[in-house]
Parts: C-alpha cells; structure tokens; sequence
C-alpha cells in the first residue's frame, strides 16, 4: 500500500469520523464528488469543519474560499493538495 | 464537575463579575479569563480572591485581530476553550433625531460587531472539539425596545438575531448559542438613574424590584452547563415579569 492510498484512507476515516457520516469510510470512492448531485452530500457546515479538521490535522489552511472550492471536491483533490502542502519547505 | 476553560468579555462590570464569580463558584477546576480593554480595578480584586483560577486579559472587542490572540493565548495554556460569554457592552443614549453617528457607530460596534468577532474567534476551537457554549448577552432593549436606545436596541436585537442564526449553523457540532436579555438591573448602569427615572422604571417591573447581577450570572452559568445542551438559539429574559 503506497502514501497515496494511506492518506486516502485515512481521509475517509476523518471525513466520517469528524463530520458524523452514517457510512463507512470503504463506502467513500475516491473520485465520489463531496458536496453536489451524486456527491457524499455535504454542506456548508460539513465544509465548515472540514476546513477545521484540515488545519488541525495536516496543518492546511484553505482561508481563500476559491482555493478551498477546488480542493474539497473529493479524496482526491483533498489528498492531493495534503501531499502538496507536505512537500513545501518547512 | 469537571473543569473547564471560560472567558468572559466585560469582566469589570457588576454583571461579568457575577457571572465570572457564579462559573468560579460551579468547580473549583474551572478558570475564567477576564477579557477586558479599559478599567479593570475589579476584575484585579476578583481574581485577587482566587488566585491561580483566573487571569486578565486585554481585549477590545471591536478589534478581530485581538481576539484571535487572546483565543490563542488561551488555547495555547490550556489547549481548549468550552466556554464564552460575549457580555462586554456599552450605551450612549440619545432622541435618533439627535444621535450622532458616532453614537450609533460606537454602541453597535461593541455591542454587536464585538460579539460577531468573538463568535468567529472561537469557532476553529469549538468546531474542532466538537463542544462549546456561547453565551450572548443582549438585553430587554432588544424585545422591547424604548425610546432614546435606538442604536443600543438595534444592537442587542442583532444579537439576539446572530444567536439564533449561528445556533442553527453550529448545532450539530455539539455547539450551542443562547442568549440571555436581562431587564433593569442594580448595577452602575442604574446608578446613573436619578430618583424619579428609578421609581418610572420600578413601576413597570411586576416584581417591583431590580434585578440582581447574580440572578442573570445564574442564568448564564446554566446556558453553559453540560446539561443544557439541548437548549440553543433561545433568548431568555431575565426583567421580573415585564414582558
């Protein structure tokens, strides 16, 4: 099992853990839209502690909305941007 | 009871004392933070009395920036914050046709974009904890609004208004906004009252009496306790009946 699909899962874990999801993280596809038609169906108080648990947990601060818009659309875009996040200089 | 972690704004007043002293009477493990911007000669005597239980913190409430540093500081010592009580406040009373717009600019500022500051500060800690009690203190002013308070009226309606709003945005989070509108209360607001205004505002007290900064403090303290957490986003009047 590679990074990738280690901080995938574990997105799924805090996606279900932190915002209460009545599925399990397995259930969660990688490319399944966040928020939307055919999507996990969140809102904007999900996004709201999604936002939190980011910073709180890999440190991602996503303050821009526009910038949050682009990585909160699935596990993908978010592992993405985290793996991003974790390549920059300290 | 278990400890927990309170700031209150406004601590220098009758009414943040009480309510600092009712949370400090609740557990002895709980410690209260004064945010104060100006006067603070009882708020020093208060935490003289409890030493090691609470701590003066300088805040303006108008300033957002202030209040992410004092959230900091107080996240950064205790690594939570389960409880705030937005109580700072001010009026300047006038006739709208003479109010000047610094008037209504400075009454709203404190009294309503202080609370939404404060709000917005604690929100990252309650949201990731999963657990916070807020506490707005507006005022009878904002159900009923009399005259000469049009910009303190507009002000705690704004606050009753915001309660319920973010109640509803925060409430599966296991965060809860109430806020309390106390009536005409024995404090140094009331001591500016001349005899004949006192007697006036007595008459329309069914009780016949002022109320006590503790009767309030109590109220709060409930709002914020574990087992008022199925209550969010009401309003309770705390006036002896005039409503």
């Amino acid at each position: 099992m590679n990074t990738s699909t280690e901080l995938k899962g574990e997105i799924k874990r805090l996606l279900v853990e932190n915002l209460m999801l009545q599925i399990s993280a397995e259930e969660i596809g990688d490319d399944q839209p966040l928020f939307g038609p055919n999507s996990l169906g969140l809102d904007s108080v999900d996004a709201l502690q999604l936002v939190v648990a980011l910073d709180k947990n890999y440190g991602l601060k996503l303050s821009d909305t526009e910038v949050a818009r682009k990585v909160m659309q699935t596990v993908n875009t978010l592992a993405e941007a985290i793996q991003k996040h974790q390549s920059l200089p300290k | 009871m278990n400890s927990r972690i309170i700031l209150i704004t406004g601590a220098n007043g009758a009414l943040g004392r009480a309510t600092a002293q009712a949370f400090l009477d609740e557990s002895p493990g709980n410690f209260v933070w004064f945010g104060i911007n100006r006067r603070r000669e009882h708020a020093e005597a208060l935490a003289a009395t409890n030493p090691g239980r609470c701590r003066i913190i300088s805040l303006d409430v108008t300033m957002p920036d202030a209040w992410k540093s004092v959230v900091a500081e107080i996240v950064a010592v205790h690594q939570r914050l389960d409880v705030l009580i937005n109580n700072a406040g001010t009026h300047d009373d006038a006739l709208l046709a003479q109010m000047k717009w610094e008037s209504w600019h400075g009454v709203l500022a404190v009294n309503l974009d202080g609370v939404f500051h404060g709000c917005q500060a604690v929100m990252p800690v309650m949201i990731s904890q999963r657990n916070g009690r807020i506490v707005n203190v507006a005022s009878l002013s904002a159900l009923v609004a009399p005259p000469g308070q049009t910009n303190y009226a507009a002000a705690k309606a704004g606050v009753v208004a915001l309660t319920q709003s973010l109640a509803k945005e925060v409430a599966r989070i296991g965060i809860t906004v109430n806020a309390v509108c106390p009536g005409y209360l024995d404090t140094e607001a009331l001591a500016g009252l001349d005899a004949a205004a006192k007697k006036k505002a007595l008459e329309q007290i069914p009780m016949r009496r002022f109320g006590k900064p503790k009767e309030v403090a109590a109220a709060i303290r409930f709002l914020a306790c574990a087992e008022a957490g199925y209550i969010t986003g009401s309003a309770l009047k705390i006036d002896g009946g005039i409503f």
